[in-house]
């Protein structure tokens, strides 16, 4: 009986190790300017991360061996996408404070961490770098193809706008993941509340991306059909193609491409040469067939 | 171009690499993305007009890339900056022959990037131990200078220093020698190389394409996108506010049939 209460007595006055609102600040701007740097390919974004959590271990740990087992730990493999994904880093602070506490092994913090890797990345991923940047990029660039001023507005709109959403939403992930932790992000993930936010972010990504298609892809087919005897009834092959189906070439290509580099595998670099090939072939037929002379 | 102008430009191409001092979202994201890119290059430069519109070929050519797992597929940074500025260098009023000499400069500085990104990839092993004796000595200033610090020496020095070479080597050079890139470039070279960067969108559409189209539905949903512009003749900002409002909408109706699911589920 007695040993329990100590126990508890011990745990309660750990346990009063909250971190600080500004330490915890810190650590958000330290990720925010330098969670690429030093990538490598042995524990990635590891070193960053222990950068990260230099105020978190600062504050919480007091001896000297007790700080530099949290760095250890800190500068294991670590990924995830680096704006939304700021979630991550949030919740291994909280983490990092429970196990000050006591409340929980170490070991476990790690395989949290490793754990949070994959779902953190795929969240930001899909719905930040492949949807939201793309989108913001459409706008700016629709914005900056009006003229004038819009030369300059469009890009500056996307330069200053674009950081600044990004670091507003990256902070409030960064707190979310703090306040809820695992348990939070994992009942977030199961009430499909995340499935629905991505599958709408999708619609609204394929409708731009088909836009874009239909608007700035360009395939010219340089073909002159000139039937014998008369130059009056040539026929412009790309003309007819327009008139069968407008833009189907543009279409085709970029299904075909998306099939390549999805389904195939082939790198952008391939793609580049195989796109370059396909641009001789067709600068060759216009001039075997006399459009370009 | 003047040596001032390529150091300018050379600072922009690590400013806006992967990791460099700013951080990748002011960076990679931002400065490093053709369209706000092509702007600095058309402020160094003094000629914003057309360093814009070249920006906007390359941007839509490159509006899939992104990084997912530390792969670089192709350097956005180096490929844009040494593509923008090494063009206009030469430019002389033709604006085909100055977007051939884009493709060509960017092509170049994008394969040159992604080796130095390989590099720098390597050669940053040797941070971790510098990093890890600051865990050991528990030293936070140590981590930090691992980190950032030398994080950043190594980034700068292979991405500074080689595209400052070859803005030397080819734009510094050929521009104050008066070389007319014009006469040197053939109009059938100039006309495939207009070709290439036409069809050269459909490579950023194809890759953003890989990461949302996973469904038969999904070809539904882009062909929607496609003909509102091919047959209906909307505008681009037209389609974008629309597609705004369907996604706000189908979400909506999705998250109350959830809920609604749910509820009975509790019932």
């Amino acid at each position: 009986m007695e040993q329990v209460t100590t126990e508890n007595t011990t745990q309660a006055t750990v346990s009063e190790k909250k971190l600080k609102p500004a330490t915890l600040k810190r650590a958000w701007l330290i990720w925010f300017f330098w969670h690429g740097c030093s990538q490598q390919g042995e524990n990635l974004l590891g070193n960053a991360m222990a950068h990260t959590m230099t105020p978190v271990v600062e504050e919480l740990y007091t001896t000297k061996e007790e700080k530099s087992a949290a760095y250890k730990r800190s500068l294991t493999l670590f990924n995830t996408e680096q704006q939304l994904g700021a979630i991550a880093p949030g919740i291994i602070c909280g983490m990092e404070e429970a196990v000050a506490a006591k409340e929980i092994a170490p070991e476990v913090s790690d395989a949290v961490k490793v754990a949070l890797i994959g779902p953190t990345s795929a969240i930001g991923d899909s719905m930040w770098v492949a949807t939201a940047i793309p989108l913001l990029l459409t706008i700016c660039m629709t914005v900056t193809n009006m003229g004038g001023v819009f030369t300059y507005g469009g890009p500056l709109l996307y330069m200053l706008g674009y950081p600044i959403l990004t670091a507003v939403i990256s902070w409030n992930m960064w707190k979310l993941g703090y306040k809820t932790g695992l348990e939070g992000i994992h009942k977030f993930m199961s009430s499909g509340r995340l499935a629905q936010l991505t599958s709408a972010m999708t619609v609204l990504g394929l409708v731009v991306i088909g836009a874009l298609t239909a608007s700035y892809v360009s395939v010219y087919v340089p073909v002159m059909i000139t039937p014998p005897g008369g130059e009056t009834a040539a026929i412009d092959l790309d003309k007819l193609i327009n008139n069968i189906f407008p833009g189907i070439l543009p279409l085709l290509l970029t299904m075909g491409i998306y099939r390549l580099y999805a389904k195939k595998k082939w790198s952008p670099l391939a793609v580049m040469g195989l796109i370059l090939a396909l641009a001789c072939v067709l600068t060759g037929l216009g001039y075997l067939t006399g459009v370009y002379a | 171009m003047s040596v001032l102008q390529a150091i300018l430009i050379a600072l922009f191409v690590y400013l806006g690499s992967i990791g460099s001092v700013v951080g990748n979202t002011l960076g990679w994201y931002d400065l490093g993305r053709p369209l706000v890119a092509s702007l600095i290059v058309g402020l160094i430069m003094g000629n914003v007009p057309v360093a814009v519109a070249l920006g906007l070929l390359l941007q839509l050519a490159n509006l899939g890339s992104v990084t997912p797992g530390g792969a670089v597929g192709w350097d956005l940074s180096y490929a844009t900056y040494i593509g923008v500025g090494g063009a206009l260098a030469f430019y002389n009023g033709d604006m085909a022959t100055t977007v051939a000499l884009m493709w060509v400069f960017s092509t170049v500085g994008g394969a040159i990037g992604v080796a130095m990104w390989n590099l720098v990839y390597a050669v940053n092993l040797g941070v971790n131990r510098v990093a890890m004796k600051g865990a050991e000595n528990a030293n936070p200033r140590q981590i930090a200078f691992a980190n950032a610090g030398l994080g950043n020496i190594i980034g700068f020095v292979f991405r500074f220093v080689p595209a400052l070479i070859i803005l030397i080597t080819t734009a510094v050079v050929g521009s104050q020698t008066g070389f007319n890139v014009a006469e040197i470039i053939p109009a059938w070279l100039t006309t495939i190389l207009g070709a290439f960067g036409g069809m050269m969108a459909a490579l950023g559409m194809g890759i953003l394409l890989s990461f949302l189209m996973k469904k038969p539905v999904h070809f539904a949903i882009f062909i929607i996108g496609f003909m509102m512009i091919k047959y209906l003749g909307l505008s681009m900002m037209a389609v974008a506010i629309f597609a705004i409002a369907a996604a706000v909408i189908y979400y909506s109706i999705v998250s109350a049939k959830e809920e609604k699911k749910q509820e009975g589920g509790v019932a």
